[in-house]
């Protein structure tokens, strides 16, 4: 409860500071822009689960539907040069950092124009030149991995942080506690980000953790505070986001932050989400964040073809991106033999 | 006692004779070889495993038969014989026969040629039965091998000693330097020697029907035609005929069978006036007349010599004569022409006084006669057909009205 | 040239390229203040500084992924894993990350990173601290291998590592950090994927590496000496790249290959190779490919039994006598 308590302290400090309206700490651009942010993601997830239900796209794909506004707070508040670290369930912190939706539509459709040439898929989304460096698809392998980029900005003095994304299930593996402790002693510009959406995979994670919040009760165990945030809030997400980065910038040393949310859909594709209890998807349904984004947005002032031209024109983007994507080509049989090594080859013998 | 296919192997359920080592009437000991079989995964000589005569041979060779089945019959000394066995029909299952052999044979290590010996041997045209193995239980290994190849006269392919003496011209000394054409004549005699064993059978012939032929039209031809008209042709035409009736003496030798061909395609060993020695082609020759044969022999004698003989001119020879009667030799030993099965050489044909009957009486006359030599390769055929043939030949070439056939 | 031991090439080769390179860096357990375990690590902390020579927890992955996320991000780490039957608790950053990554992103993640661990038998620690897991990781697609044998090797194939642009798996023997041999002087790098012919000889090839080639060593010379057979001793030195052209012109000369493994039996680098060499030169094979490996059982502590696992000279030497018939 302590723990708690300490995130209830900061927000209302925050909150009689600043939220004066459409300009406070937050201002009207970067409210603009996590509008346009979580559109994109909203859009070309369901953009992709259409395209799966036209088997267009094969394999598994994990969608973040209704977790949007972790990313674009989060991608809003981020530096061009940040680098991000997320997992399977990666589309949306790929695309908040500015990367190309035909590129990632492609690379789903396993097309040439895709971003990894079709040799990664779903899970490995990664755009190395906006800084996003990978989704990685097994469960907390990239922690210590954003502490090593982490490493590599405090030692050439860059400036620059790592935001690591994972969700509550990671909490209880190995690699998240040796990243944490590890991100702790060397005091690491990084960004642990849990975004809690209530079920590890099918299991709710209530069932197999022994503390409530699986992030944020763990953060006092490696000297951290523990930082809870409405994870469907995009201002919110942005303001705890900005806060953790300005700390590690200035020499403060890792975060840990736990943001609650909920998945309209199931696991993955394969996964109608049957198991849970009657009702929660309606409650959660009622704290959509994007509607309730559009709301406040309309409340602060803005007028409403403001916020149906960034609707309009995202889903133009889509649009066009889809049909981009559908029109490329399927990637040359070479690309199966090369990127092994740096020379470009996959050759293991003279 | 009864000779059965035996079982190679755990899983294996029948058996291919291929090769019968001996014949009905033979008499056999325990340890010769008495057949060969294969199987999907063995081949086998199989030893007699009893003293004796072979009596009864029940399956044939190409037959594949069960485990068990009856093949021959020994009958051991003393022994009385029994009633022949009807002959099994192949593949039909028979009862396993409860004698155990007494020896269950096995192939020995020293068969097992690793795969860098197999290339070797093929490769140098070597048996593996020519090299001595110093491995395990006889077993040969590269190095006996390169042993043998590197071992002077030992190396068929190399004709000439590795490490020849550095001899120089001068001092009473002349060397002379091996053309090309020679170094080839010898590699291919070393070769041929070393992969055919060699048997010579001669038949004195007597020409004197040949030479009514050749006294007949011989003046008008050497006019017309610009050189004579000399046994040669006569003989080649016999040896086609004969070949007719003695079609294995015309074939080639692949690995371990035997290439029987329709035609008759005659080399004829042509001397480069002491330069050498080729061997270009009749093609057809048994299809061709002897005036026809007399005209490709001279023309190819004469392009041979002037060297524009083409490649083509030289290939796919099915059997070779070699004449060496104008030098008035004897008799000549030649040497196959690879891959043929047989050579003939034809010799001084002198006026010699013969025994010949006439009208029941043993008489004294004076006959062209001359001696007829082939050479065959013993893998191919043997000395009785060889012999058949050449009696053949000699009929022939004694019989035949050949004032018909150049007229 | 100068005569070092094995340990001392290792610290040569990682002073060599941390002087030469700002971007070196290096990370593991007890490494700065303490010298490492096996004192391989001793006085690069004094050099080079609390910045670029760190102590870690006892974190395997926290290692391996830091180093990695370092790596692609524009750093070349060394880092450290004790003993390599630690490699079992990092194995996933070995080859689901750092193995994978550049193929997976099409290209545009590169992990120039070495991981150096100890590997091997010999110094009775028993089953979890004498494994020889070379093959593991020659079995993954998207990491080297290298094993040197001796201390110029050390210092030559491990600065060529930390140069390359590909992440490096590097196996020290840890049995061979004591021994000796004369190392150049000065700036020395190696090339990665070259196998080295140590002792000439016409009967038969005997295929070796790590801790198994000194050995190897030994028993062609009794070979020569007691049964008057000529042995060629090779070098593998690295499983990946491997140095099919000198393997295969070394079995092609002698006709008869002995590999021998400190690595259990079932998929030792040696049944690979026996592999390609019968698909490759079967035909100029005078004999079975032979294995000589540790057996397919966890390794015992006792002087005796751990001595009767590992591929001994006699071992070699009987064995290569008895097949070479």
């Amino acid at each position: 409860m302590a723990k708690k308590a300490t995130a209830k302290k900061k927000a209302p400090a925050s909150k009689a500071k600043n939220r004066a309206g459409l300009n406070d700490d937050i201002g009207e651009e970067n409210r603009l822009r996590m509008w346009q942010l979580q559109l994109e993601v909203r859009h070309v997830e369901q953009r992709l689960h259409d395209l799966f239900f036209q088997n267009l796209i094969k394999g598994t794909s994990h969608l973040a539907l209704g977790q949007e506004a972790i990313s674009a707070g989060f991608g809003a508040a981020m530096r061009p040069d940040d680098y991000t670290f997320c997992t399977y369930r990666g589309h949306a912190h790929t695309l908040v950092r500015g990367t190309s939706m035909t590129g990632m539509i492609g690379e789903l459709m396993g097309k040439e124009c895709g971003m990894l040439k079709g040799k990664g898929g779903s899970m490995h989304l990664t755009d190395v030149s906006k800084g996003a460096m990978g989704s990685y698809a097994i469960i907390g392998a990239h922690l210590p991995i954003a502490a090593g980029a982490a490493w590599q900005a405090q030692y050439n003095n860059t400036g620059q942080i790592a935001a690591c994304f994972f969700g509550d299930g990671t909490t209880n593996i190995g690699a998240f506690h040796e990243a944490l402790n590890f991100a702790v002693i060397w005091n690491l510009p990084v960004v642990y980000v849990c975004e809690n959406n209530l079920y590890m995979e099918y299991t709710p994670i209530s069932e197999v953790t022994a503390v409530e919040h699986p992030a944020a009760d763990r953060a006092g165990a490696y000297g951290l505070p523990s930082i809870i945030v409405d994870g469907n809030d995009a201002d919110a997400v942005f303001r705890v986001a900005t806060e953790a980065f300005d700390k590690a910038r200035s020499g403060g040393g890792p975060s840990l932050i736990e943001a609650k949310t909920y998945r309209h859909s199931g696991h993955s594709r394969a996964d109608p989400g049957t198991y849970r209890p009657e009702g929660e998807l309606e409650e959660w349904l009622k704290k959509d964040p994007i509607p309730m984004y559009r709301q406040r947005l309309l409340d602060f002032g803005v007028k409403e073809d403001v916020v149906s031209g960034i609707e309009d024109a995202v889903l133009q983007a889509v649009d066009e991106a889809t049909e981009e994507a559908k029109a490329s080509p399927t990637p040359p049989m070479e690309y199966a033999y090369t990127d092994v090594w740096a020379d470009g080859g996959s050759s293991w013998r003279n | 006692m009864d000779v059965i296919m035996p079982q190679m192997g755990e899983t294996v359920a029948e058996g291919t004779l291929t090769v019968w080592h001996k014949k009905v009437g033979d008499t056999v000991s325990s340890s010769d070889v008495l057949f060969e079989i294969g199987t999907d995964k063995v081949e086998m000589e199989v030893p007699a495993l009893a003293d004796g005569v072979l009596t009864e041979i029940l399956v044939a060779e190409g037959d594949t038969v069960a485990v068990g089945t009856k093949l021959a019959v020994i009958q051991g000394e003393g022994e009385a014989a029994q009633p022949a066995a009807p002959k099994p029909e192949a593949s039909q299952p028979a009862a396993i026969s409860t004698a155990p052999l007494k020896e269950r044979p096995t192939r020995d290590r020293s068969m097992k040629l690793s795969p860098v010996v197999r290339k070797l041997l093929a490769e140098n045209n070597l048996a593996h039965t020519d090299i001595v193995g110093t491995g395990r239980d006889g077993r040969i290994k590269r190095g006996d091998v390169l042993a043998y190849l590197k071992a002077p006269n030992a190396a068929p392919t190399a004709p000439f000693p590795a490490e020849a003496p550095g001899a120089v011209s001068g001092e009473g000394i002349t060397v002379v330097p091996f053309s090309y054409r020679r170094k080839m004549t010898a590699e291919h005699m070393v070769r041929s020697k070393s992969t055919s064993p060699h048997v010579l059978q001669a038949v004195e012939v007597d020409f004197s029907a040949v030479n009514k032929a050749r006294a007949k039209i011989g003046p008008d031809w050497k006019a017309r035609e610009g050189y004579s008209l000399t046994y040669l042709p006569f003989i080649a035409k016999a040896v086609c005929s004969a070949i007719k009736e003695f079609p294995h003496i015309n074939a080639h030798i692949e690995k371990d069978h035997l290439v029987v061909f329709d035609r008759v395609n005659l080399a004829m060993a042509i001397d480069l006036n002491f330069e050498g020695l080729v061997a270009p082609v009749i093609r057809d020759a048994d299809l061709k007349a002897v005036t026809e044969i007399a005209r490709a022999t001279n023309d190819l004698a004469k392009r041979a010599r002037a060297d524009e003989l083409t490649p083509d001119e030289f290939a796919n020879a099915t059997y070779t004569i070699t004449n060496n009667g104008s030098f008035g030799t004897l008799i000549t030993a030649p040497i196959i022409n690879q891959p043929q099965v047989a050579i003939l050489s034809t010799d001084g044909i002198t006026k010699r006084p013969l025994v010949v009957e006439q009208d029941g009486e043993d008489m004294i006359a004076i006959r062209p006669v001359g001696i007829l030599a082939q050479s065959f390769d013993h893998r191919a055929i043997d000395g009785s057909y060889s012999g058949a043939f050449m009696r053949r030949v000699k009929e022939i070439i004694e019989g035949k009205n050949w004032v018909e056939s150049v007229s | 040239m100068a005569e070092l031991t094995y340990r001392e090439a290792v610290i040569e080769a990682i002073a060599q390229e941390m002087r030469r390179d700002e971007r070196v860096v290096f990370l593991g357990e007890d490494i700065a203040k303490a010298g490492g375990v096996f004192k391989a690590t001793v006085g690069l902390w004094e050099e080079f500084g609390d910045l670029r020579v760190r102590d870690t927890p006892i974190s395997e992955q926290a290692i391996l992924g830091a180093a990695m996320g370092a790596a692609m991000t524009g750093l070349r780490p060394i880092a450290e894993i004790m003993f390599s039957d630690f490699l079992a608790v990092c194995w996933d950053i070995v080859t689901n990350q750092i193995a994978k990554s550049r193929y997976m992103t099409g290209g545009q993640v590169e992990v120039p990173l070495v991981i150096r661990t100890a590997n091997g038998g010999g110094a009775r620690f028993g089953a979890q601290h004498s494994q020889a897991v070379e093959n593991w990781a020659m079995m993954i697609p998207g990491i080297k291998v290298v094993a040197p044998s001796t201390p110029a090797d050390v210092k030559g194939l491990l600065a060529a590592a930390i140069r390359d642009p590909d992440p490096v798996l590097f196996f020290e023997q840890k049995s061979l950090y004591a021994t000796k041999g004369e190392v150049p002087d000065g700036e020395h790098v190696d090339e990665l994927g070259k196998a080295k012919v140590v002792r000439e000889g016409d009967d038969v090839t005997i295929l070796a590496l790590g801790l198994m080639v000194p050995r190897a060593i030994e028993a062609a010379e009794r070979l020569q000496a007691e049964a008057g057979i000529s042995a060629s001793v090779v070098d593998i030195r690295s499983l990946v790249p491997l140095d099919t052209q000198t393997i295969l012109a070394e079995v092609k000369k002698t006709a008869r290959v002995v590999t021998v493994e400190e690595n259990p039996r079932l998929c030792g680098w040696g049944a690979e190779i026996a592999s390609i060499i019968a698909e490759e030169c079967f035909y100029d094979l005078d004999m079975p490919v032979v294995r000589i490996t540790t057996p397919h059982i966890p390794l015992s502590s006792a002087d005796e039994l751990e001595d009767e696992m590992i591929p001994s000279v006699d071992r070699i030497f009987e064995s290569v006598r008895r097949e070479v018939d």
